[in-house]
């Protein structure tokens, strides 16, 4: 049996770490401004939120209803969800942020940037 | 499982009662962040009671039957993620039922969060394939930490509260 302060410790390393990398994933900006919407892992949808001059929504059907993303000039958000939980309506807006939007009961996932595609343009242009 | 006694078999459907209400109201609760997979997790005061107080085996059948049931209440994908964080949370709560000591309960409760979070996580991208969720990991394991450890400190107090209205060892 470990003494107490030894649990402490540890659990208290364990929060520091897991703290750090929440700050970098929530603080962490992409430079892309393309979003990526996909759905059971296949890529529905590419949209480069930079040359949105006119407001848009469309409507993406799922196992579980439907979802409908709003795009403005710049950034992307779900403003609808059949589902019960509303996860994915509740985080808003997304502009240049890492962490993507997802509802999973749709298996939705709306990503700016970090396709394998995208840093290859990426790294052409650059 | 040994033998059980009427009596412990009502004490293990009350525990699981007891859980899969606090499981469906919980449910009910708006989400506490615009992420996927936060929650409190109250019902797992309940398992981490059960294992010690009752012992693995029984509290391995009250969070099945409590996950079992509550899936049905809440429908849809809710299953494979609580069975998958269930799981992984009672295998480290078992290994660590060994390790510590009767005021250190509450170190499996967040280890057994962590290792919660880590099984939904996996089960998410495995669902959505997309590996872009695990970029909600961190935050999970830091909501799994504070989580784990309230409702460790809660089980750990039921413990020492509940001492002889715990396993019903008498005669029926």
């Amino acid at each position: 049996m470990k003494s107490t302060k030894f649990w402490i410790v540890l659990i208290a390393v364990l929060l520091c770490v897991c703290l750090a990398a929440s700050i970098l994933v929530l603080g962490g900006k992409t430079q892309s401004t393309t979003a990526h919407l996909y759905q059971g892992g296949a890529l529905v949808r590419t949209i480069d939120l930079s040359q949105v001059n006119e407001p848009f929504s469309f409507t993406v059907e799922g196992p579980a209803g439907s979802n409908t993303v709003q795009v403005e000039s710049g950034r992307i958000r779900v403003s609808h969800a059949d589902c019960p939980d509303q996860v994915c309506v509740h985080q808003g807006w997304i502009s240049n942020s890492v962490a993507p939007i997802v509802c999973l009961p749709n298996q939705l996932v709306i990503q700016i940037g970090g396709s394998p595609s995208e840093t290859e343009i990426d790294g052409v242009s650059g | 499982m040994k033998h059980t006694s009427l009596r412990h078999l009502t004490y293990m459907a009350v525990l699981t009662a007891v859980a899969l209400t606090i499981f469906v109201i919980e449910a009910q609760l708006p989400a506490l962040a615009p992420i996927p997979g936060i929650k409190l997790g109250l019902a797992n005061i309940v398992t981490v009671y059960a294992v010690f107080a009752l012992g693995p085996g029984q509290a391995a059948g009250i969070l099945l039957a409590r996950i079992l049931l509550g899936s049905l209440f809440a429908g849809g994908m809710t299953i494979f993620y609580s069975l998958a964080g269930g799981l992984c949370c009672y295998l480290v709560t078992l290994v660590l039922y060994k390790l510590v000591g009767g005021k250190q309960i509450w170190v499996c409760s967040v280890m057994g969060a962590m290792a919660h979070n880590a099984g939904q996580i996996a089960v998410a991208v495995a669902i959505t394939r997309t590996p872009g969720v695990l970029a909600y990991l961190p935050i999970l394991l830091v909501s799994g930490i504070l989580t784990g450890l309230f409702t460790g400190l809660c089980a750990q107090f039921l413990l020492s509260r509940l001492p002889k209205a715990g396993p019903p060892n008498g005669r029926p």
